[in-house]
């Protein structure tokens, strides 16, 4: 019995310490893991930003572009974010929308500024984009939804427009799981305290846009794709409760009144 | 690590070809049961109570199949579900993870190595021990000789 027992401890020891050995290599580096995601994320960002291109337009003037960057600069620079990574683009369309796609594109709808009733609700959903970059959920979702194979043969050219428009579509018109989406709300309280922006508009905006007799349902596809909009606004005033700090708005009003009147136009 | 030892009885043709299937059985569950370790576990269970009143020597065979297959059991499922809780969750291809994986599949050929080997022998009616699985298997196959 005994015998036995050494003999069955000796066996565990040995897979434990071969395991132990094999961890002392860099398998990452050796495989190449990390590059092969890196490329292939960078390529992926640039088809799809491609296909929105095409089919949307861009809204460059100056004013809009730089009063976004405003609020994006202070939410990078509060949380330690390289803001040079960020690609932020601001598309002209009705839709209250705003997501991101792989390479840290970050797209922002013209529907969700001019339904955003201030900048801190703005603030919520960039800061709710961000953390989806920055988890690296876009192309975890992508993995999961289409496949490794698939989004590496769009990359070296053998995938077809027609899945790479409506992958596109699909990061821009659904949500994550639930668990995810939460991690992000979550993430979009400790960036927006951290940059001191009050969380709470955010909670209001999705209390707001749950509600169906608001005026802009037809548009509301950031909310319709992300469900549970009433728990997600309680939770995160639930944690956002006791971390009450001093808050500094990052535009003046009338700069955020010209933004949304120049958006309307 | 595998000790070819001498019973007091000499296992007739019926017996050998029994004892070898049950090693078989869990060869063949392997190409079934790749993707899920619980299938040759699966396989050899049924094959042992299929058999656990057979003769001594078809009894010994099928319990160390059986407990060579539970071990395996244990290495692959963890491998198993580390791979799902990568694919589908936020845990990321590490070193670590490789490293199991090449650990796990070092033992896994090692064990289908010994298992041909044991089918081959037990075939011609040779008892063949395997280092630890034989004497677990001794305390728990009781002589009924």
């Amino acid at each position: 019995m005994k015998k036995a027992i050494i003999q069955g401890a000796i066996i565990i020891l040995l897979f434990l310490g071969t395991w132990f050995i094999l961890t002392k290599i860099n398998w990452v580096k050796v495989f190449k893991v990390q590059k092969i995601t890196y490329t292939t994320e960078e390529k992926l960002g640039e088809l799809f930003w491609e296909v929105f291109q095409k089919t949307e337009k861009e809204n460059r003037s100056p004013y809009a572009v730089n009063t976004v960057d405003s609020i994006v600069t202070r939410i990078c620079n509060a949380n330690n974010i390289d803001r040079k990574l960020l690609k932020v683009h601001i598309l002209i369309k009705d839709d209250i929308n705003a997501f991101a796609l792989p390479n840290e594109h970050l797209i922002v709808y013209s529907g969700l500024i001019i339904n955003s009733d201030n900048q801190e609700e703005l603030s919520g959903v960039i800061c709710h984009e961000i953390a989806h970059i920055m988890l690296n959920h876009v192309m975890k979702k992508l993995v999961k939804e289409i496949g490794l194979s698939v989004l590496i043969s769009m990359t070296t050219g053998n995938g077809s427009a027609e899945i790479i428009k409506e992958t596109a579509k699909m990061l821009s018109s659904t949500a994550f799981d639930r668990s995810i989406e939460k991690e992000a709300d979550i993430k979009a309280v400790d960036y927006l305290i951290k940059a001191k922006i009050n969380p709470e508009p955010f909670a209001d905006f999705l209390f707001k846009l749950s509600d169906n007799e608001n005026e802009a349902t037809n548009y509301l596809t950031w909310v319709s794709t992300h469900p549970d909009s009433k728990e997600r606004a309680e939770y995160i005033i639930e944690y956002s409760k006791d971390r009450k700090s001093e808050y500094k708005a990052i535009i003046t009003t009338e700069t955020w009144d010209k933004l949304k009147e120049l958006l309307k136009e | 690590m595998i000790n070819v030892k001498q019973l007091n009885y000499k296992p007739g043709e019926h017996e050998a070809e029994t004892a070898s299937n049950s090693y078989l059985m869990s060869l063949i569950a392997i190409i079934v049961g790749l993707p899920l370790p619980i299938i040759n576990l699966i396989a050899t269970l049924i094959f042992y109570l299929g058999n656990r009143k057979g003769t001594y020597f078809v009894r010994w065979h099928c319990t160390q199949a059986l407990l060579s297959q539970l071990s395996m059991l244990f290495i692959n499922s963890f491998g198993f579900w580390w791979t799902i809780s990568i694919t589908f969750t936020d845990e990321n291809i590490s070193s670590n993870y490789i490293a199991y994986i090449i650990a796990a599949i070092i033992f896994n050929i090692t064990e289908f190595i010994a298992t041909i080997y044991t089918a081959i022998k037990t075939r011609k009616g040779i008892h063949v021990e395997w280092w630890f699985y034989g004497n677990l298997t001794t305390l728990i196959c009781k002589s009924d000789l």
